[in-house]
């Protein structure tokens, strides 16, 4: 089977730095990644999902959009026709417009940068950890373990109720 | 053309990153991270970090020699040939040596600059018979570092990183890592917090970015934290919760320090700076029963009364024993990727190359066989003293990598001051704010087009290697230095073609870094701790069996209430203060020249509690008028719970020090950069 590799996004470590916008700007000219900042001081970074069942993908009328080997949604610039049905179809709003290339712009998992056995430009920068790319289960399975190690020295230390709350 | 990559320190805050500038044709096209060694960063960047390939290729770098030809401040030059720079600087030397004397001559080095080139700025300065020598950091580190030497024997960071991640306590206090470092926070602060079940405490009268992790922010009035600490000291003593085992083998001066503090109650710090007596007290207890790593910055080091509270907080984690082992840190923490650099060179008006005092006879003579050349043996002005005299006793300035037409404070006097002298050479990589001032501009090199040694906040010592050509006639400074000698005449102690040369004679001056050798640094790029004596990893964990005093003994020292210079009154009825965002540095000379740090981080505000806008009658976005006993600036307001009432805060790399205070301690001649007394107003649009 396929694995599926994905950046997971941690909020709870995100402090809002925005490397990960500048690294990704740094790579493809525009950032593809957002840092989305809250009045609480809370921020949330938002990249594509590269959703198992895309949408975009599904409605992309020339095929410009397909899955590549790692499981990312990525496009081939010489198909795609701008007329951003997939941005239509995306739940998140993620597929923009190219104003110059008058195409579809989206994050490809920094297609390039994994083919010469590269971390994704804003996995790479991200200080915090807040993004952490690799095969979706993996990366769940660590975080549960996480997760479970803190609620048991919680546990140990009396504080039931305090265990490790996960956004 | 192949891509080369080349490995780089960052050339921004003193985390010490690592990354490869990635050069094609001597031209830096972008960055890659390191994966690849063990560096402090792991690989990470901030935006910062990652964006700086952008200033580099800036087309406003200077190119050639500049020579004022409009009035001084005007930005109005010619450009010259570097012959005729190097002549017209060596004359005019000669002229004001001869009329009044070497000591009408200052020198500032710079944090921004590499360890070789603070070396030869000194060396030069010391050359020409002036102690007049100091550099910007005189604001940044200036209350911690001398207070630390005073208990400690030493200021520097006591532990590693890494340890950070072994702390049971995180304090925070008047320093925002998650904004300013990022990296460390990231991987060394959060980790301790999110991953080892560390607990956080903040003290700043503001939210930071990293306050979600707090269990606890207590928010002082900006320049009343001194009577937080003193209350802490009360508590720990009063309630005996002082490591007493440490205390009576470890240090001298307990009866002197408690006697001292015996009447700071919390009761007493909750008047003067709006904290609750009971948080006090909870902080207090926190550090005398938890492993504690505590960081301050210049939250804490930028207030006249910032010695008093640097000695107050040194005292503190000396009596709950949180130094001197494993899972602890505490020690001064440059802003840039080289004020250690300065530092460690000795960069000051007192100093020699070695640390020691300019008035050791017995130091200075060693100094002077090494050299080979006589040095003065009187205290020179520092840093604002020069700004002073600028005119009277000092008339020529010679400023390498600095701006203080921005960063000293009060800029309006300043700028009146730098018109007075008669001759100002800036050597710099952009015509900054100062060098408008200057007779004289030289273009200097970037970080990334010349090989060089920095010093990381936690005493790494790692080469950064050059990636790049300079543009246009630019040169490294090292290189300006050394020519610049030959034209004085001093060509002979100056015999340098490479910094490694430059670096290999630090190994033999300046003992702490004696293994610290070019080729020790190029086969471990993850460097060395000093005080690295011998080629190794250098040490660690400072004071484990002793401390660096005349005695080995922490000097316990009494402190005394001393209020800031200027408090909020009736006719400016509100404290200002001031911050840094992660997208800009310092005076903005490189980050303003990044586009995308310039694009998102655009504009400077103030930030203003609700209470306070709404007595005020300001709303959020309104234009306002920031003002002061030295001026006013105009910026939009955000209001926002984010600041304490009876607070406003701006951002500091814009016009802030148009506001500040040019009043300095008398001791560390550290200026008040942080809390001043201000008002507010909407102005229409
Ligand atoms: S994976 Fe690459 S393209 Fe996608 S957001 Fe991150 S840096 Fe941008
Ligand atoms: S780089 Fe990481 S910490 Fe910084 S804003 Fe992006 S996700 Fe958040
Ligand atoms: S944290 Fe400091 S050293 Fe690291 S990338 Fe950012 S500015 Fe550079």
């Amino acid at each position: 089977m396929e694995m599926s590799k994905k950046i997971f996004l941690d909020y709870k470590r995100c402090i809002g730095c925005r490397a990960c916008e500048v690294a990704c700007e740094m790579t493809h000219g525009e950032a593809r990644i957002r840092v989305f900042e809250f009045p609480d001081l809370f921020t949330v970074p938002f990249n594509c999902r590269h959703c198992e069942k895309a949408p975009c993908l599904n409605v992309c009328p020339t095929g410009a959009l397909f899955r590549d080997e790692d499981g990312a949604v990525a496009f081939d610039p010489l198909k795609c026709i701008g007329c951003l049905m997939c941005a239509v179809a995306c739940p998140f709003g993620i597929p923009k417009l190219d104003d110059e290339n008058k195409i579809m712009d989206k994050c490809d998992l920094c297609a390039d940068r994994r083919a010469e056995g590269k971390l994704p430009a804003c996995v790479s920068a991200c200080p915090t950890e807040a993004l952490s790319y690799g095969d979706i289960n993996e990366v769940l399975w660590n975080r549960e373990g996480k997760i479970v190690a803190n609620l048991k020295s919680s546990a140990e230390k009396g504080e039931g109720e305090k265990a490790y709350i996960v956004l | 053309m192949a891509e080369k990559l080349v490995p780089v320190v960052c050339p921004w805050c003193s985390v010490g990153c690592r990354f490869y500038a990635v050069s094609v044709n001597g031209y830096i096209r972008k960055i890659e991270f390191d994966y690849d060694h063990p560096t402090v960063n792991r690989g990470k960047l901030c935006p910062k970090g990652v964006a700086s390939y952008q200033f580099i290729n800036s087309p406003q770098r200077l190119k050639k020699p500049l020579k004022r030809v409009g009035e001084r401040g005007e930005g109005k030059f010619k450009e010259i040939s570097w012959d005729e720079a190097y002549r017209i600087i060596a004359e005019k030397i000669k002229e004001i040596k001869e009329t009044y004397g070497p000591e009408a001559i200052a020198f500032l080095a710079s944090e921004k600059i590499t360890f070789e080139e603070n070396y030869l700025v000194h060396k030069l300065s010391k050359a020409l018979g002036t102690n007049n020598l100091d550099f910007p950091g005189r604001y940044c580190q200036y209350s911690n570092s001398p207070a630390r030497t005073a208990i400690f024997g030493s200021s520097a960071a006591t532990n590693p990183f890494e340890d950070v991640e072994k702390a049971e306590l995180i304090v925070i206090w008047g320093h925002n890592p998650a904004e300013t470092a990022p990296v460390f926070f990231g991987q060394y602060i959060e980790k301790a917090i999110l991953d080892n079940g560390a607990e956080m405490v903040v003290i700043d009268p503001r939210s930071t970015r990293g306050h979600k992790y707090a269990s606890l922010h207590i928010k002082p009035y900006p320049g009343t934290d001194l009577a937080i600490a003193l209350a802490m000291l009360n508590v720990v003593i009063s309630e005996e919760l002082y490591d007493k085992e440490f205390v009576q083998e470890r240090t001298v001066g307990f009866k002197d320090l408690k006697e001292a503090v015996k009447d700071y109650t919390p009761e007493w710090a909750e008047k003067v700076s709006g904290v609750p007596s009971e948080d006090i007290r909870k902080v207090a207890r926190l550090i005398a029963g938890k492993k504690t790593a505590l960081f301050v910055n210049e939250g804490m080091n930028q207030h006249v009364n910032g010695f008093e509270l640097a000695l107050a907080i040194a005292n503190l984690i000396a009596i709950t024993g949180n130094i001197g082992k494993e899972g602890v840190w505490s020690g001064v923490f440059p802003g840039a990727q080289c004020g250690f650099c300065a530092a460690m060179s000795g960069i000051a008006p007192n100093k020699l190359p070695t640390g020691k005092l300019v008035t050791d006879d017995a130091a200075r003579a060693e100094v002077e066989r090494l050299w080979g050349f006589e040095i003065p043996d009187w205290v020179g002005l520092d840093l604002t003293n020069m700004i002073k005299e600028m005119g009277a006793k000092i008339r020529m300035m010679y400023i390498v990598g600095g701006n203080i037409a921005k960063s000293a404070p009060n800029s309006r006097w300043v700028r009146e001051q730098l018109k007075k002298l008669e001759f100002l050479v800036v050597q710099d990589i952009f015509l900054t704010e100062t060098a408008e001032y200057a007779d004289i501009v030289l273009p200097a090199a970037t970080w990334f087009e010349k090989t060089g040694t920095a010093i990381s906040a936690e005493r790494r010592v790692q080469r950064t290697y050059k990636a790049a050509e300079a543009p246009g006639e630019a040169k490294p400074d090292w290189l300006i230095m050394v020519e610049l000698a030959k034209e004085l005449g001093l060509g002979e102690f100056f015999k340098y073609e490479h910094p490694d040369e430059i670096l290999r004679e630090i190994n033999s001056v300046i003992p702490l870094f004696k293994g610290a050798t070019p080729e020790y640094l190029a086969e471990h790029p993850e460097g060395c701790f000093f005080p690295c004596s011998e080629p190794g990893e250098g040490t660690k964990v400072l004071f484990k069996s002793a401390f660096k005093t005349s005695d080995g003994k922490a000097h316990l020292q009494p402190v005394k209430w001393r209020e800031p210079p200027e408090m909020p009154d009736e006719e400016y009825p509100l404290w200002l203060t001031n911050f840094r965002l992660v997208g800009h540095w310092h005076t903005m000379t490189m980050s303003e020249k990044s586009p995308s740090l310039e694009k998102r981080w655009p504009d400077e505000y103030v930030m203003i509690n609700p209470i306070d806008a709404e007595k005020y009658g300001i709303r959020n976005g309104d234009l306002v008028k920031v003002e002061t006993r030295r001026g006013s600036v105009l910026v939009k307001a955000e209001v926002t719970e984010h600041v304490r009432e009876g607070v406003i805060a701006m951002p500091w790399h814009w016009q802030m020090n148009f506001l500040t205070l040019n009043e300095t301690h008398e001791k560390t001649k550290m200026a008040e950069l942080k809390a001043v007394a201000a008002r507010i107003s909407r102005v229409e649009e």
